[in-house]
């Protein structure tokens, strides 16, 4: 036994070594290989963020020297002045355009906060779960919810501040939450008559669903431009047909909030009909098949077992929406005009525009990236769903 | 010496003298500008800072001008930081025909406004010449981005009204060459475009029958000014106090619903035009013409605004940066587009006046363009008819207020 215990224990060490030198050697292979995108995180990401956070306080300036800063308007040391100015003194809540609420700018954030947590994590709650994220949900989206009604959007609610850049980021949220919202109820009959209604060449039905991404998209808008102008297709064919007089056409087509929706739906809704469709597309027929001989009716089966199985995708679907939306800078440029001026367009002034204040410019980035970032960070189980579904 | 051997035609003869008033109001804006500031000037090359007023006309000071030697300059690219359209080879055949225009060639990128120019090179960005309007020259000196020019190595500078030369100077030294001179004003169908009580003036702005019917020109000063303008009727839009900045600013935002978008490009306000989706737009006078002479707007009757308030005006030229290797080589270039040639085909192509004077009406080749453009009227570029830029103590109140305006 001792003889044996002796002869197997160096073979343990000699394997455990070898065990180990291979398991080092592995993390060592794995840190390596994805040194290049840390390399890359580093220094397309982290760092540029470190220095638009010091343009944001004042610490860098754009202008080379004090003179130059003068002429920009710039600030020559540490200071939250821009923060402070950005956010304003407070903000109103306006409910159906009768009743408003004031309150402290502070108080929206830690709201928001805790009605994203909320709706992420709520469902985890043993008992009304689900009704607390669902509140949390709609209490989120209620004052960026609206329908786009000509130049304008009709609210059930309205965020506002005295603080320009701050009211125009409300404005940007809800053009964004509308062409999201509008996007995923568009997008998930699509999908799901891809999933259930074709039996042979989905995936070429597929293809052609997402067809449009395979010219410049800078082409598509400025086709736009040509049907929704004053003169285009459309009103065109409404003179045409003597519905509208040529002197009074329907203007809110062109340069207007519901330009940038429509166009904003144009670009997105192929996109994410991908995601939901892969969500419906794995889901188990069975448990279709057991509703119906449960007796559920298609409407019921859809709301209790496939919607529910969909969600991650159809959120991610929103979010993949929302994300990129919220800072949109072409669409509005070209189609927007000046109702539908977005964040992103000031952002952008100010950094290449004619403004040119890149300490402005700089809280207006970091501001929008913490809010998409807490956005992103929150609802990554449903994102990891929806691309996994996808992928 | 250009002059002197040019035909002095009638018309030329007022052409000069309205030009020459023009230059006399931008010489005395410039140091009425000065001296309001009361702060200092910095004189950017020689990295001093000189007492309040320090802007002085150069026929009245003795400095020594720098000298360029182009031969001895390094070989490469002279990089011209240019407003588009202005890398015609026309404006330039003079240059790159010539014996550096294969050593150093030209390379364009182009500007949206002088605001932006400014600013991008104060940020690092480092073209060789740079293409402002007149009224910003104290600011590119004062933020030590330009540098003083030899002007002998031009030769028709003669040829520019000393006025309008003078506007380019500061502690006696050159720093713009003036080249072009236009108006800003709205372009208008004056078939749709309902007038206040029958009478040109930037109120259309205000008036709710025109709503979504007019589109301008995104820069933040000249929407403050416009503003000015409509509030308090024929002032200097120039010399705003904080007051009235916030004014402008209100009532842009009141004219909001009137302003169908705010144009970087002026292709797409022709464009808007043309295709009807808008009744008016703030215009160049090239713009006007593009669009007067449209194949859409036949028979339409198309007319550029003199405003009862007045039209906005500028005169833009070139500066040389302070870092840049091959001063002498863009003088040359500069010496291209400054000859009365260039100055007639600048009139032609884009409709706009020729700094350079000497000979040039003559050289026009479409004379309807001095009708047109009342280019043969002195009064037609003097105050109340119109407000030549100058510079602007408090511009960053200007800019601050016009991004306001947009974002609201």
């Amino acid at each position: 036994m001792a003889t044996e215990a002796t002869a197997e224990t160096p073979k343990v060490e000699l394997g455990g070594r070898r065990e180990l030198t291979r398991k080092g050697r592995d993390r060592l292979a794995g840190y390596g290989l994805s040194l290049p995108a840390i390399a890359l995180l580093l220094v397309f990401f982290l760092l540029p963020i470190y220095f638009i956070v010091r343009f944001s306080l004042g610490v860098e300036r754009f202008a080379k020297t004090p003179a130059a800063a003068e002429l920009t308007g710039e600030l020559s040391g540490f200071s939250t002045q821009l923060w402070r100015d950005f956010l304003g003194p407070g903000l109103e809540l306006d409910i159906l355009g009768s009743a408003t609420i004031s309150f402290p700018t502070w108080v929206l954030g830690v709201l928001f906060i805790v009605l994203v947590l909320g709706a992420v994590f709520g469902t985890r709650l043993r008992r009304y779960g689900g009704w607390v994220s669902a509140t949390c949900f709609v209490l989120l989206l209620a004052p960026f919810m609206t329908i786009p009604w000509g130049n304008n959007l009709l609210r059930v609610a309205r965020l506002s501040s005295e603080a320009d850049y701050l009211r125009l980021f409300f404005k940007s949220v809800t053009m964004a939450t509308t062409a999201s919202v509008l996007a995923v109820l568009i997008a998930f009959p699509i999908a799901y008559f891809l999933a259930f209604g074709i039996k042979k060449s989905k995936y070429t039905w597929l293809l052609i669903v997402i067809a449009p991404f395979l010219t410049s998209y800078l082409l598509r808008i400025f086709a736009w431009k040509l049907i929704l102008g004053d003169q285009g297709i459309i009103n065109t064919a409404i003179f045409e047909t003597g519905l509208r007089d040529p002197d009074n056409p329907l203007s809110f087509l062109i340069y207007s909030q519901f330009t940038v929706i429509l166009v904003l739906l144009y670009a997105w809704v192929p996109f994410i009909v991908l995601p939901i469709f892969i969500a419906l597309e794995n889901l188990d027929r069975r448990l279709l098949e057991a509703a119906t001989d449960l007796g559920a009716s298609r409407l019921t089966a859809l709301r209790k077992v496939t919607l529910p199985i969909a969600a991650p995708g159809i959120i991610a679907a929103f979010l993949f929406v929302f994300i990129p939306s919220i800072g949109e800078y072409i669409t509005p440029s070209l189609v927007g005009g000046t109702e539908g001026y977005m964040f992103g367009q000031a952002i952008a002034q100010q950094f290449v525009g004619g403004t040119l204040n890149w300490q402005t410019g700089s809280v207006l980035s970091i501001f929008l990236l913490g809010v998409v970032l807490f956005l992103t960070l929150a609802s990554s189980k449903f994102l990891r769903q929806g691309g996994g579904a996808t992928a | 010496m250009d002059l002197e051997r040019s035909r002095i035609t009638r018309r030329g003869f007022v052409a000069m003298t309205g030009a020459a008033s023009l230059g006399a109001l931008l010489a005395a804006c410039g140091q009425g500008g000065s001296s309001d500031s009361g702060g200092a000037t910095t004189a950017a090359a020689a990295g001093e800072t000189t007492a309040a007023g320090a802007t002085t006309a150069a026929s009245t000071t003795a400095v020594a001008a720098p000298t360029f030697d182009p031969a001895s300059e390094p070989d490469g690219p002279i990089k011209l930081f240019e407003w588009v359209g202005y890398d015609a080879k026309e404006m330039w055949a003079g240059y790159t025909g010539g014996e550096y225009g294969t050593k150093s060639p030209l390379k364009f990128d182009f500007l949206e406004n002088d605001q932006q120019a400014l600013a991008k090179v104060a940020s690092g960005y480092n073209p060789d010449i740079i293409h402002p309007c007149v009224a910003y020259t104290k600011d590119w000196n004062a933020a030590g981005l330009i540098q003083p020019l030899d002007t002998a190595l031009l030769p028709d500078y003669e040829g520019i009204p000393e006025a309008i030369r003078t506007g380019g100077m500061i502690d006696g030294q050159v720093y713009h060459v003036a080249f072009d001179i236009g108006f800003s004003t709205l372009t208008y169908r004056a078939d749709k475009l309902p007038l206040v009580q029958g009478e040109e003036s930037w109120n259309v702005l205000l008036d709710p029958a025109n709503k979504g019917r007019i589109s301008i020109y995104s820069d933040e000063v000249s929407i403050i000014k416009i503003g000015a303008l409509i509030n308090e009727g024929a002032i200097d839009p120039n010399k705003l106090t904080a007051e009235q900045i916030e004014a402008s600013k209100t009532t842009l935002i009141e004219a909001k619903p009137q302003i169908r978008n705010f144009w970087g490009n002026q292709n797409d306000a022709i464009n808007d035009f043309v295709n009807g989706n808008v009744w008016a737009t703030y215009t160049w006078p090239d713009g006007y013409y593009k669009i007067k002479n449209h194949p859409k707007m036949k028979d339409i009757d198309v007319r550029y605004m003199q405003p009862t308030e007045g039209r906005l005006a500028w005169v833009c030229g070139f500066v040389v940066n302070a870092t840049s290797e091959r001063p002498g080589r863009s003088m040359l270039a500069i010496a291209a587009a400054n000859t009365p040639q260039t100055g007639a085909w600048l009139t032609d192509a884009f409709q706009y006046t020729s700094a350079q004077q000497a000979g040039v009406t003559d050289l026009i080749k479409n004379k309807d363009l001095i009708t047109e453009f009342e280019l043969d009227d002195p009064a037609a570029f003097a105050p109340p008819r119109a407000w030549f830029e100058t510079p602007l103590d408090n511009r960053k109140d200007y800019v601050e207020a016009g991004s306001e305006v947009k974002a609201a």
